[in-house]
């Protein structure tokens, strides 16, 4: 039984959307990083969510979400002219992550807001609870 | 002699629309919480439900012929606005989750009201 309707599903959903804060976190402070074990420039990473089953007790399916994988985004980088730079290569031009920090802010703030929707819906949820205990009090 | 009041018309709706609204809660979380997945179409309890009840209600035999069981299915009015196909609304989501929780409200109050009425019947006085 589940007195707080929702509950596995919501915490389903703050995990995914804590999943896509951390990558947004690591892409933002990869912006600058040009050497990575695999050589080459850091490749920005993009989160995807799929929705899985859960069933409940009351027999009802109730599709919860899940992080279906972290992909590399392949689009090339800028390409720099700094010859100074120890990653420059034969003509003087440095490999830049394709990082952009104006997509990662973007993603930051939707990544928030659907963190903050889903704790409402955890509240309201727990007042309901707190009400069905109440009856004939 | 208790079976009266718990036979009324209004404890019976009471109890099944209250059955339905941590329902219909489930599905606000569900499609809050894959606000994000595309492809999802939202939840919503079923069409049926509302008029199952309704025709129950007006051939008077709610009490004799039990609770209606609500559903969940995906609600075939929503359009997508959206490029993903998801046709999830986060505003219309979360408004409707207050609606949703203010229902519960007055329907545990009524639920409630019968015990309580109850209570003083057996009792012979008001609550304190």
């Amino acid at each position: 039984m589940n007195l707080i309707s929702g509950i596995d599903v919501i915490s389903s959903a703050l995990n995914a959307q804590k999943t896509r804060l951390d990558i947004v976190a690591q892409n933002i402070a990869n912006a600058q990083t040009t050497r990575t074990p695999d050589g080459g420039p850091y490749q920005r990473r993009i989160v995807s969510f799929e929705n899985e089953l859960i069933r409940q007790s009351s027999g009802v399916n109730v599709p919860s979400v899940r992080v279906a994988g972290i992909t590399e985004d392949k689009s090339p980088g800028q390409q720099v002219y700094n010859p100074q730079h120890p990653d420059a290569g034969p003509d003087g031009n440095v490999s830049m992550p394709n990082v952009n920090l104006s997509y990662e802010m973007v993603d930051l703030i939707t990544a928030t807001r659907s963190y903050e929707a889903n704790l409402t819906v955890v509240k309201n949820a727990r007042q309901m609870a707190l009400k069905t205990l109440n009856i004939g009090k | 002699m208790i079976d009266p009041i718990f036979q009324s018309e209004n404890y019976h709706l009471a109890r099944n629309l209250l059955d339905a609204s941590v329902l219909r809660h489930e599905a606000i979380a569900a499609n809050i919480a894959n606000s994000d997945t595309p492809g999802y179409r939202r939840l919503d309890i079923s069409p049926d439900f509302e008029r199952q009840l309704k025709s129950r209600m007006d051939a008077g035999e709610l009490v004799s012929a039990g609770p209606v069981a609500p559903r969940l299915v995906e609600d075939a009015s929503a359009r997508s606005l959206r490029p993903d196909g998801n046709t999830v609304e986060l505003e219309g989501e979360l408004l409707e989750m207050n609606r949703n929780a203010v229902e519960h409200e007055f329907l545990t109050e009524i639920v409630s009201n019968n015990l309580k009425q109850l209570r003083m019947a057996i009792t012979g006085r008001p609550q304190a």
